[in-house]
């Protein structure tokens, strides 16, 4: 019942805390994927092969809940994911421009990164922020207003457009 | 019995103050004392206080909250469940946010209630994922309760013991219906399951479980302190109370705001908003999420606040969410977001579902593209037709009404792009 590789110590003493929280072991996939994804990026077969061996959580099972829900990343995701609200109040004010805006930068570092540019641009419904439209997030920070005027301000936090 | 439409601050009466979530400044003012008062009260009583009150869930579908709670057999033995939903995905629906941002423990406070109303010793308050803050005000709240004695074992020495979690979704707007939500809950995929059972008989984990809707919760302690007939004073007669309005687009104050329900549509928009942003004019409202049928500027004039006079102009009060339409956004942009979006997040386990929702989508997608018919618009509006009613869950009709509204109130200014490859 060991597992030293997959996991860092601190990760598998959250697992362990997650999977005797709820009343079933079941309850616990959703908030261990998230613990993993916090720490590791992304959510890989190597993970799914560990959940089930040390911690007997079904392979099935954690594949399921995995590919159901979108906020799980099974590709490594880029560095800086961006998470862009296009619904619509967002783009009642103006979330296409700033969309076509961020995609213009990436595929400029793309041209000179190729896959290792920084950011990539994932599509969400509603944040729950339409008062502060548009909203998107980057990494777990969640930006808001964000206009072509300001989105680049936003993005050179996080690492460079150039 | 004289009702009044007059502002009160229910849920909202801690807006402005310094530290607002913070478990000192909500007992400052009375918080946590509903709750010694319930535990007074035989549950039979606090279920018949809320009912008396006329609250109605704010989630959307407006089912009168003390009914829900009655249903739950008290005779069937093993652990109830209660279950806050604060999945808040309803595209325009910013309203539960508020009350996390607020007082969190207006919510605790009133799942305690709620728990010892139904007999339920374990609750969980599920939050949609991307809520990174608000969830962690949440668990700080519910830390709070724990060492202040509001939750876990023999709480405030009444023999009454209930333990409240908190529960992260992972970005799937399904599971803010119901039975998806348990679903999720399980640890399973977000799917909704079909009803009856309904979940006050067989929920959570196959058990008795109430779900309600994070702002219904936050109304509890404010009824069981000040009584169902204060609660009915505020109002109208038929949608009694306040409710949490949320409001955007090009105005010049979006944002949250509790109204009394029968509250003017108009004095909200243009005195209370502000009105539109410069240069702007509203060309139709969504009143009620995006699932509530569209507005027409005519049809809103003297419109009221309140889920009869919604239901009057055929559209719906819903969560409470009012997107206003401006007439820079054209209708074929607005329908293809809808379009997208339920297309998307419908869990296809049901064909009029699965495939009404494909086929909008594709439909929406090729006028957009400019490959669109004449016809196409007649032939959104027939498929919406037939996805209604016959599915497991309402996602189906959520996406069905607002197509049928748009392609019949604003069919002409689609038909116009699709023949001159523009609306304007
Ligand atoms: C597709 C769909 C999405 C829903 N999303 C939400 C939601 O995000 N939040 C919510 O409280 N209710 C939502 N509901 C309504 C719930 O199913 C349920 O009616 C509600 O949580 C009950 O609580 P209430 O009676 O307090 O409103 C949704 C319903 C459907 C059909
Ligand atoms: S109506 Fe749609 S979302 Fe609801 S259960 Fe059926 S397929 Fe899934
Ligand atoms: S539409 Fe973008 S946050 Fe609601």
């Amino acid at each position: 019942m060991s597992d030293n590789n997959t996991f860092s110590p601190g990760l598998q003493d959250k697992i362990k805390k997650e999977l005797t929280r709820y009343e079933t072991k079941r309850t616990a996939i959703l908030p261990v994927l998230h613990a993993i994804q916090d720490e590791c990026g992304w959510v890989e077969e190597k993970h799914i092969e560990a959940l089930n061996s040390t911690y007997g959580l079904d392979r099935v099972q954690v594949k399921e809940v995995l590919t159901f829900y979108k906020a799980y990343y099974q590709k490594k995701p880029r560095k800086h994911p961006i998470q862009v609200c296009d619904n619509i109040v967002c783009c009642m004010m103006g979330a296409n421009e700033v969309i076509e805006r961020i995609e213009g930068h990436i595929k400029h570092l793309e041209e000179k990164h190729g896959d290792n540019a920084a950011f990539e641009v994932i599509g969400v419904p509603c944040l729950g922020v339409c008062d502060q439209a548009p909203a998107i997030i980057v990494n777990k920070d969640r930006h808001h207003k964000v206009t072509v005027d300001n989105v680049d301000q936003i993005l050179e936090k996080y690492s460079s457009l150039k | 019995m004289g009702n009044t439409t007059d502002k009160v601050k229910i849920l909202t009466e801690f807006e402005g103050m310094p530290n607002s979530r913070a478990l000192a400044t909500y007992q400052s003012k009375g918080g946590y004392s509903a709750l010694k008062k319930a535990f007074a009260m035989p549950s039979s009583q606090i279920i018949e206080e809320v009912k008396q009150s006329g609250l109605r869930g704010r989630g959307g579908a407006g089912f009168p909250t003390g009914l829900k709670w009655s249903f739950v057999p008290q005779n069937i033995a093993g652990p109830r469940y209660l279950i806050c939903n604060n999945d808040e995905g309803e595209p325009g629906t910013f309203k539960d946010r508020y009350i996390a941002e607020l007082s969190p423990h207006m919510l605790v406070e009133g799942m305690i209630i709620a728990a010892k109303a139904i007999g339920a010793t374990k609750g969980y308050i599920y939050t949609r994922y991307e809520f990174f803050d608000e969830i962690r005000w949440l668990e700080t709240a519910i830390k709070e309760a724990y060492a202040a004695g509001f939750l876990g074992k023999n709480i405030l020495g009444s023999g009454f013991d209930f333990d409240l979690d908190h529960y992260t979704g992972a970005g799937a707007y399904i599971c803010g219906e119901e039975t998806g939500l348990i679903s999720s809950l399980e640890g399973k995929k977000g799917q909704p399951k079909l009803k009856p059972p309904f979940p006050a008989v067989s929920g959570y984990l196959g058990k008795p479980t109430v779900v309600n809707n994070t702002e219904t919760f936050a109304a509890v302690p404010w009824i069981i302190n000040n009584g169902a007939t204060a609660y009915k004073a505020i109002g109208t007669e038929k949608s009694p109370g306040t409710k949490l309005f949320s409001i955007a687009g090009a105005i010049k104050k979006p944002g949250v705001y509790e109204l009394p329900l029968g509250y003017s549509f108009e004095k909200l928009l243009n005195e209370d908003c502000g009105g539109m942003l410069p240069g702007r004019t509203m060309k139709a409202c969504i009143p009620g999420g995006a699932s509530a049928p569209i507005l027409t500027p005519e049809e809103l004039k003297g419109l009221t606040l309140d889920y009869e006079a919604i239901a009057a102009k055929g559209s719906m009060l819903g969560s409470g969410a009012i997107m206003i339409i401006d007439d820079r956004m054209s209708m074929v942009q607005l329908m293809k977001v809808i379009a997208d979006f339920y297309h998307h997040e419908s869990c296809g386990q049901c064909t009029p579902c699965r495939e009404g929702t494909g086929w909008l989508a594709n439909i929406m997608g090729g006028i957009y593209d400019h490959e669109g018919h004449e016809s196409d618009v007649e032939k959104m509006w027939t498929v919406a037709k037939q996805m209604g009613g016959r599915t497991i869950c309402a996602l189906s009709d959520a996406a069905a009404m607002p197509t049928m509204a748009i392609t019949k109130k604003f069919g002409d200014e689609i038909r116009e792009y699709i023949k001159r490859g523009t609306s304007a």
